[in-house]
């Protein structure tokens, strides 16, 4: 029997443990929301979940089309087929990155746009920016899938390391979901938020190794690469599934570690100013 | 007995800024420059309320009414103080508020009990009772965003009462369901209550006040003015607001008032009142010496009956005890509509030529009326009284509440246009000084 209480004198400690509780205690609901936010775009469209599979592979075929066989670009050589290699490089690229940009715009809208649930019912809220995270996770995770396929049509043989990338995904979720609360948080406190997202996310797409290979950094600017989490991500996607590398192990542990931090720190953040959203919005 | 809602110096503060821009100066200016000012829209509400109690809450608009059914579902947080909630609470603000416009009525339903923490098999379980009480038929399939506001009320409506609630609050839902759904909303509503629920009742019908809750409470400017009975508070409520009226506007026409009455009981139209609230002008008094014992509705099979086709037949019986010998007595019935707020026909055992004749102490007496109800679809209320015909100004007997009944379209024999169908002829004649000749 769920009994509602509010004191004022929970200490945040108590808030925080209470609000990850919700999660098991709301599982139910969770399941729900995660599924419809996964279903939600394709839901309306004929095809239906086949769009998770299809989207990705047109992808790829026009990145390859464009950048091997128009521009040119080949500095990763696939045997036999030298005209795929940019294609799959730059795909690969694009899943961590596509992920981290949805996490952002989307946590950024998620208590806006579900104002109903905000002020007129009694909704688990921590729940919101976590079904964004998970739900645009998911959908990358079909991208994997088409990619790896690809790979495999492609090469006739994968790369063990694939299996390992579940773990790098595990690390990613926690990633995505401190980034998710914490603009969350923000996008609820400072509606201007919108308009100065638009270039970080640019700015970050050219910062981070999408078009470009690492090594071609001078030395002088390897730091852009070495301090830059999507980086790691990055690596890391392109090295298990192309490559057949695994990412440092000293690079994992700094990116586990901040991942970790990123996640207790916007979920503390979202768990303190949760209570003022009803009256903010 | 642990009380199911516990106030304790409630407050909620809002800060009122003109602008944003001039928030932000605020807070650059590290609160030095003041642009904002505060505004309690809540202070010092201390209240308890046991289980089982329906507390109907009233006041003005901007009273602070629907801030602290939040504050009590939990889902603004107070300023200052104290609430706790026992056991499994149910709200509903406004019409199908919650629900996602994409997804169809069934998928929303599901979501609702989900977000009270029912568990999915549980609320599978219960669907075929939200259905059936929705009454939305093939719409449950559909999506929200193509239901019309009064099927979005239903379904909110009945989500919100079939998921068993401990505490149910109510903040003005109701205002967009027909009668019918009303009159069933209400029903449930009392069965709820009879099973122990507490139930938290914003309304702005004093009639719907008085009859359903059990304590009122009266809110004005943010603070808790009188606790106690419905009676007692809507009095005072009433009185408060023709104060206020009298300030605001001494000498306006006649029109006017008229106008502010009607709005004030907008919404009591086609909720079941009290006879003496505003329908009869000039109620009798009552001198007693029998009692109306019981007032039943049945249709042609002699079945209770509490919807009827139009064109069908009712009989309206009318069981009695007389407590003092009388000599003769009039039983009287009147048929209202609901609707139109106007009596639609009304009978009586003199009229109709069936005399009760001389009654002794103790004496029971059944009497049915039948008569065919060619009335528009609508709800219709059934009342009975007892006169004496010795003194006709009073009532020996009459019915508190009466018996409510709805005429419905289905199965009607001819459509009903107006209120009543009248018996009618039509011929057809040929234009003028010209025979028409049948073929």
């Amino acid at each position: 029997m769920a009994t509602y209480t509010y004191n004022g004198k929970k200490s945040f400690a108590g808030e925080f443990f209470d609000s990850l509780a919700t999660f098991y205690r709301k599982r139910w609901l969770l399941r729900y929301f995660v599924r419809r936010q996964v279903t939600r775009s394709y839901k309306r469209s004929y095809v239906g979940l086949a769009w998770a599979i299809l989207g990705p592979l047109i992808w790829v075929f026009f990145l390859t089309l464009i950048f091997s066989e128009v521009v040119g670009l080949r500095f990763r050589e696939v045997e036999d087929d030298p005209t795929l290699n940019f294609g799959l490089f730059l795909y690969c690229g694009l899943l961590p990155f596509m992920a981290y940009s949805e996490a952002l715009t989307k946590g950024l809208n998620c208590i806006r746009s579900n104002a109903g649930l905000v002020q007129k019912v009694v909704f688990p809220l921590e729940l919101l920016p976590f079904t964004n995270a998970v739900a645009s996770l998911v959908d990358k995770l079909f991208g994997v899938g088409a990619l790896v396929f690809f790979v495999f049509v492609l090469q006739h043989r994968l790369h063990w390391q694939v299996l390992l990338l579940p773990l790098i995904i595990v690390l990613q979720l926690l990633f995505t979901l401190g980034l998710t609360y914490i603009m969350a948080v923000v996008g609820t406190y400072v509606p201007d938020m919108g308009e100065v997202l638009r270039p970080i996310i640019r700015g970050t797409f050219f910062l981070t190794p999408i078009l470009w290979p690492p090594e071609t950094l001078p030395e002088n600017l390897r730091f852009i690469n070495d301090y830059n989490p999507l980086a790691y991500l990055v690596g890391a996607y392109r090295g298990m599934i192309l490559e057949g590398t695994l990412p440092g192990g000293l690079a994992t542990l700094y990116f586990a570690l901040f991942s970790v931090a990123l996640f207790l720190a916007g979920f503390a953040l979202f768990v303190r100013v949760k209570p003022g959203f009803a009256d903010h919005l | 007995m642990t009380p199911a809602i516990s106030l304790r110096g409630i407050g909620k503060k809002y800060r009122i800024s003109p602008s944003r821009s001039s928030r932000l100066e605020e807070i650059l200016s590290f609160g030095k420059a003041k642009r904002s000012h505060e505004f309690w829209a809540l202070q010092d509400i201390n209240l308890d309320v046991e289980p089982g109690t329906t507390l109907g809450v009233v006041g003005r608009n901007g009273a602070g009414k629907s801030t602290l059914l939040s504050i009590i579902s939990g889902v603004l947080r107070p300023t200052t103080g104290e609430v706790e909630v026992e056991g499994r609470l149910s709200a509903i603000f406004g019409i199908g508020t919650g629900f996602n416009p994409l997804f169809t009525g069934r998928e929303n339903a599901m979501l609702s009990g989900l977000i009270l923490g029912i568990e999915h098999e549980e609320m599978v379980e219960r669907f075929d009772d939200i259905e059936a009480f929705a009454d939305i038929g093939e719409f449950m399939d559909q999506p929200i965003k193509t239901y019309s506001s009064g099927m979005r009320s239903r379904l909110g409506f009945a989500v919100a009462i079939n998921v068993e609630p401990d505490v149910l609050v109510i903040d003005e839902a109701l205002s967009a369901g027909d009668s019918a759904f009303k009159k069933k909303a209400i029903q449930r509503m009392y069965d709820l209550k009879d099973s122990g629920s507490t139930v938290l009742f914003v309304s702005h019908s004093m009639g719907m006040v008085k009859r359903f809750c059990t304590e009122a409470v009266l809110l004005h400017k943010g603070r808790l003015v009188t606790t106690g009975s419905p009676e007692e508070v809507v009095d005072h409520y009433e009185e408060m607001l023709a104060k206020s009226q009298e300030m605001k506007d001494a000498g306006t026409s006649k029109l006017d008032k008229q106008l502010d009455y009607e709005i004030e009981h907008e919404d009591e139209d086609d909720t079941p009142t009290k006879d003496d609230d505003l329908g009869t002008p000039n109620p009798r008094r009552i001198v007693g010496g029998a009692e109306i014992l019981g007032l039943e509705l049945l249709d042609e099979s002699g079945q209770p009956a509490d919807a009827l086709s139009s064109g069908a037949t009712l009989t309206v019986r009318v069981r009695l005890r007389y407590d003092e010998a009388m000599e003769d007595s009039t039983l009287g019935i009147t048929l209202q509509s609901e609707r139109a707020g106007l009596e639609v026909f009304s009978t009586d055992t003199a009229l109709e030529g069936a005399p009760l004749g001389r009654k002794d102490e103790g004496e029971h007496a059944k009497v049915d009326f039948t008569f065919g109800m060619p009335l528009a679809p609508g709800i219709y209320k059934v009342d009975a009284s007892l006169t004496n015909p010795q003194a006709e100004d009073s009532n020996v007997a009459r019915t508190q509440d009466g018996a409510t009944f709805e005429i419905t379209r289905e199965g009607a024999l001819a459509p009903v246009r107006g209120l009543v169908r009248l018996p009618a002829k039509v011929e057809i004649h040929g234009p003028e000084g010209r025979q028409e000749r049948p073929a």
